[in-house]
């Protein structure tokens, strides 16, 4: 079974319709677990018995697969009255995933500060809410950059999963020429070849950015 | 004779404890406005645990401190306003990596004081003129070196126009060639008759500039003395067993 190139170019454009979707998708999710694994994050830091609950949750969270979640979430939430669209599963259940991931990433980002730069905002009367704007927050940035990037490629390479739940994403448009032409090496070719690319963008991207912030303020 | 108004600072039987460890023990200390007292000890001995309560950097839990007038932890608001009649300066000099030297400077005359832009540069311009480190103010803290780092810490602590200034081991992290020129800067400071209260082992200073040094070991006051008698013959046993060792270096 030979690699039909005129197939395979043939394919492209039905594939290639499906990247809004798998891009929308990984940004929407990826922006869900930033915001919820900052709040476990915050919510952990409170310590006592909240701090050691929020911990087991992220664990639990790391320890299961992400179909798992998926799976979960669309057929039996339904059992509970809670019925939701193909999509917002998806996105709610990568987000959830990768909220577990993100906390640890907001963990080392603030963690990383010194100690000094809030004693440092104390000192010169800035108010908690000031210190946080502009002292923490700014460098927590910087922290996080190059990590968060990097789980938005690998949030980008868990969207096939939600071919499951019949989204209609890349991977599993490509399946679909697939069964229809029984060629599967073409359009899964392309399909493979279209993630490279991104996630090779995306993470030159992400190089380029820590470069520029590690060069402003160095310590 | 140092009464009570004419202190800036009135400390009177702070205790400290870290668990069992008793880090403070019964300090009472006051300090003249216009003074420069140096406080040296052996590390562990609680000299940076006490200048960091004299800000509210650090709690104590049995004693009362006054500063400018205010008794700290009655009054929230009260607290607030007295601390910020303080600057401190670190021995790791916590500049922002992440603004330029201006704008560590500006930060809090903008954000506290409420001044505009173009105010708080002003400000801040002419504090790091006296520093003497104007040229760098577009510059990020990590592209000077250590001594003019804590310059920067100087001139921004100095931007809110404190009555009191606290430095903790401002020179202990430096290279010995820019000792020198955060040492004239401190000088200086002192000479324009700021009130200083410096945790530092650089005798050449206290010598220079200081009223009076507070030895500290274990938790306690030592020994506290005006400088002529600290560094004289008949100066406290502890305190000459402590600079027979430092003076060696």
């Amino acid at each position: 079974m030979g690699f039909d190139l005129a197939f395979a170019l043939s394919s492209v454009p039905t594939i290639l319709g499906a990247i809004g979707t798998t891009l929308g998708v990984a940004f929407v999710s990826c922006l869900g677990a930033a915001a919820l694994g900052f709040l476990f994050d915050m919510l952990r830091r409170i310590g006592g018995v909240v701090g050691l609950a929020i911990g087991f949750v992220i664990d639990f969270i790391r320890s299961t697969p992400v179909l798992a979640w998926l799976y979960f979430l669309y057929f039996v939430l339904p059992f509970y009255g809670i019925r939701l669209g193909s999509l917002t599963v998806g996105v709610l259940g990568l987000s959830l995933y990768y909220s577990g991931y993100l906390a640890e990433v907001f963990k080392a980002g603030i963690d990383a500060i010194p100690k000094g730069q809030s004693e440092a905002a104390r000192a010169l009367s800035l108010s908690r809410r000031d210190a946080l704007i502009y002292v923490i927050a700014p460098q927590m940035l910087r922290n996080i950059a190059a990590p968060l990037g990097n789980y938005f490629v690998s949030i980008l390479k868990a969207t096939p999963y939600l071919a499951v739940l019949a989204v209609p994403e890349m991977l599993g448009r490509a399946f679909d020429i697939a069964s229809e032409t029984y060629r599967y090496t073409e359009p899964l070719v392309v399909a493979g070849l279209i993630f490279l690319v991104l996630a090779l963008v995306i993470s030159h991207g992400v190089k380029r950015l820590e470069r520029r912030l590690l060069a402003v303020g160095a310590r | 004779m140092s009464t009570q108004s004419q202190s800036i600072v009135d400390i009177q039987g702070l205790n400290k404890w870290y668990g069992a460890l008793h880090v403070l023990n019964d300090i009472d200390l006051a300090v003249a406005s216009g003074a420069c007292v140096v406080v040296c000890g052996p590390s562990g001995s609680g000299k940076s645990t006490l200048i960091r309560c004299i800000n509210g950097l650090g709690s104590y839990q049995t004693g009362t401190l006054r500063l400018a007038g205010t008794t700290l932890g009655l009054n929230a608001s009260e607290t607030a306003a007295a601390r910020r009649q303080t600057g401190m300066v670190f021995q790791s000099f916590n500049l922002f990596p992440h603004l330029t030297v201006l704008s560590n400077c500006t930060l809090a005359l903008r954000r506290v004081a409420g001044q505009s832009r173009a105010e708080a540069e002003d400000i801040a311009m002419a504090h790091l003129e006296k520093v003497r480190i104007p040229e760098k103010a577009k510059s990020y803290p990590g592209q000077l070196s250590g001594g003019q780092q804590q310059r920067v810490a100087i001139a921004r602590a100095l931007c809110l126009n404190p009555r009191l200034m606290l430095f903790d081991e401002p020179t202990s992290a430096l290279d010995p060639e820019m000792i020198k020129e955060v040492l004239d800067v401190m000088v200086a400071l002192a000479r324009d008759g700021m009130t200083m209260i410096c945790v530092t082992h650089e005798m050449g200073f206290a010598r220079e500039v200081a009223d009076q040094v507070v030895f500290m070991d274990g938790g306690s006051i030592v020994d506290h003395a005006p400088v002529r008698d600290f560094f004289g013959p008949s100066g406290h046993p502890r305190s000459r067993l402590f600079l027979n060792t430092v003076l060696k270096h």
